[in-house]
């Protein structure tokens, strides 16, 4: 197991150094610079000495062996959005409404997901299936833009419930929340019906009945352990998913969050924060990945054992 | 063993199962009645489709329903009218009354737990025991199967088992409440030839030793010769015969048995050729007037293809149904 681990941390690392020479290229490959203006035309010696400061006019592999070379000691350089502070800065800043959001989002949809995919598969075409199928089609089509409209319209323009945006107190957290929870919860609650009703139609489940366990036991001990086996591996790429995953639900409701930076750090060329945006979703999904293969074959001695016979 | 003077520990009377379709419901079992006393063994002898595993499943009430209906006069297990009976009658009847085990050992056992845990969690469904007490039993029960290195295998998962070590695991967790039946659903079908033997004996033994009724569901009469004292012959969702093994193998009365008699290979003075029953098994959603049989059979006429054939009584623990014996 241990040679296991440090083999893919070996291919994370070849990982991470691959996307980031594709995500350089790609971010240069896209014309203009930081300083072309747009809004605030800047005279072109000024221009000039700013892409000089910033080692913008030197050759594309000298701006990545520096930038790298930054990156290896935790220093992602400074954004040119936001001059005043650094990088990760930045990053923490921006990251906690994302975090929270997104967390919350996935804690309280994968749980509500997980019922009524359960609630679906153990009353098999009954109301509750129905409405779990409904909802699960409805979350997974429906845009979470979409989504976060309708909930403004009723909750706030309609019922005035609640605010319709911002971040701060937490009665403004609770309608990007539910927008974003709709997500986590359809997938799971699909993934989890066909999982149980799979389980349900194996031949050991008849033998767990033939040998009088009681109904309860068989679904909660041993339908429910081995349906979880596939939703357990989806779980941690999709919490990492919230950090893209919220950039709509961000922008609708005006969360000061890592969304929008995604966006803005693309549209202004801002390398240095592009740059730390995309190498931290690369190592993230990295290590999510291999820990859910790890809890994957924790979860599955016939992975765990690895063939192994008698 | 055999005591037929008391209670019959399973009763059935007039059992029908049904799956109903879009397009005509399978009639799977079409009144059929049997019973089977403490200790005794039974063969239930039929090709697929015959309604022999089904009406075990029935008596075991695991068949889901939907999709099958189960109706019976009579469907009793230790005593009990299983279809009446509620959840936790059921749960504390499967396992101890009468235990199951099946065809294909490779997919019986939950992949994700040890073979050690099932015996274990079996015992303690039924019983308050510690489990560590449980595990010493779950141990024993293993040996008792011969199995090697039984503390080696209680602590592996089923894929790291073979077939027969397997079905040899099924059958101690089977036993390990004791059961006053054993119901074998073609137990040895899905195992190497060489083992298979070797698993009737193991069954043979057991039953003997413990004083447990038997049932062998099989489509195989090479199993039944060897292991039971009694055989039901089923076709189309009936009995057609029913009778001791040695009578049965020796002077077969009805024209199915007879068939099925000369259709097993090495039989009559070592016969090369296979021979088989010409024609196909009913389709059980459109099952054929009168006699299941009939079609297929040489002495039939008019008679058989309009009516049923009533049971006969042949003599003491003999019937058939066919009109060519009454």
């Amino acid at each position: 197991m241990t040679g296991y681990i440090l083999r893919r941390l070996l291919s994370v690392m070849v990982t991470f150094f691959v996307v980031s020479v594709i995500i350089f290229l790609m971010m240069h490959s896209i014309p203009g610079g930081p300083f072309d203006g747009g809004d605030m035309p800047v005279p072109e010696a000024v221009r000039q000495k700013l892409n000089a400061q910033y080692g913008l006019d030197q050759p594309l592999y000298v701006q990545y062996g520096r930038y790298m070379w930054g990156v290896l000691q935790f220093d992602f350089g400074v954004p040119f959005q936001s001059p005043g502070e650094t990088v990760l800065e930045l990053l923490g800043r921006a990251w906690v409404p994302s975090l929270v959001l997104g967390g919350l989002g996935v804690l309280i949809g994968v749980p509500l997901g997980i019922l009524l995919g359960m609630a679906a598969a153990l009353k098999r075409n009954s109301w509750i299936d129905y409405l779990a199928s409904t909802v699960a089609t409805l979350g997974l089509t429906i845009p979470v833009f979409v989504t976060s409209m309708l909930l403004i319209l009723v909750f706030s323009v309609w019922l005035g419930w609640l605010p319709s945006s911002g971040w701060g107190e937490p009665e403004r957290w609770i309608l990007p929340i539910a927008a974003y929870a709709t997500i986590p919860m359809a997938t799971y609650a699909r993934y989890m019906r066909s999982a149980m009703l799979d389980t349900l139609n194996k031949p050991f489940v008849t033998v767990l009945r033939a040998k009088g366990l009681s109904e309860r036991q068989i679904v909660f001990q041993h339908v429910m352990r081995n349906s979880s086996i596939p939703l357990v591996t989806v779980f941690l790429p999709m919490f990492i998913g919230t950090a893209t995953g919220s950039i709509f639900v961000e922008a609708m409701f005006r969360v000061p969050g890592l969304g929008s930076y995604f966006v803005s750090s693309i549209r202004t060329r801002d390398y240095p924060l592009e740059m730390a945006l995309m190498l931290m979703l690369t190592v993230m999904f990295c290590l999510a990945y291999l820990i859910s293969d790890i809890l994957y074959a924790w979860l599955n001695p016939r992975i765990r054992h690895g063939g192994k016979q008698e | 063993m055999k005591d037929t003077q008391a209670q019959p520990i399973v009763e059935i009377e007039d059992l029908r199962v049904t799956f109903p379709q879009a397009e005509g419901s399978v009639r799977a079992v079409r009144g059929v009645s049997l019973a089977l006393h403490p200790g005794e063994s039974l063969g239930v002898v039929g090709e697929s489709g015959s309604g022999k595993s089904v009406s075990w499943m029935a008596v075991m009430r695991l068949l889901r329903a939907p999709p099958a209906e189960v109706e019976a006069g009579r469907l009793r297990l230790a005593g009990i009218e299983v279809m009446q009976a509620r959840r936790e009658e059921l749960t504390e009847l499967r396992g101890r009354a009468a235990a199951m085990i099946f065809q294909d050992p490779m997919t019986a056992f939950d992949p994700v737990f040890t073979i050690g845990h099932q015996i274990i969690e079996t015992i303690r469904a039924h019983r308050a025991t510690s489990k560590r007490a449980a595990r010493a039993e779950a141990l024993d029960l293993l040996e008792r199967v011969e199995i090697r290195n039984a503390e080696a295998i209680l602590d592996s998962y089923p894929h790291q088992l073979s077939g027969g070590m397997l079905q040899r695991a099924m059958i101690a967790m089977a036993l390990s409440c004791r059961p006053q039946v054993l119901i074998a659903d073609e137990p040895t079908t899905a195992l190497d030839v060489t083992v298979q033997a070797q698993i009737l004996q193991l069954i043979k033994d057991l039953q003997d030793e413990m004083g447990m009724g038997l049932v062998m569901i099989t489509h195989d009469l090479g199993v039944v010769a060897e292991t039971v004292d009694r055989v039901v012959v089923m076709y189309g969702g009936k009995v057609m015969e029913e009778a001791p093994v040695v009578e049965l193998f020796e002077d077969p009365r009805h024209p199915y048995t007879r068939a099925l008699m000369v259709s097993i290979p090495g039989q009559e003075g070592g016969r090369r050729r296979l021979t088989e029953i010409p024609g196909a098994s009913p389709d059980p959603s459109d099952p054929p007037e009168g006699c299941p049989f009939h079609p297929r059979c040489t002495q039939a006429d008019a008679q058989c293809a309009a009516e049923e054939p009533p049971m006969a009584v042949l003599g003491p623990g003999r019937r058939a149904a066919c009109w060519r014996l009454t």
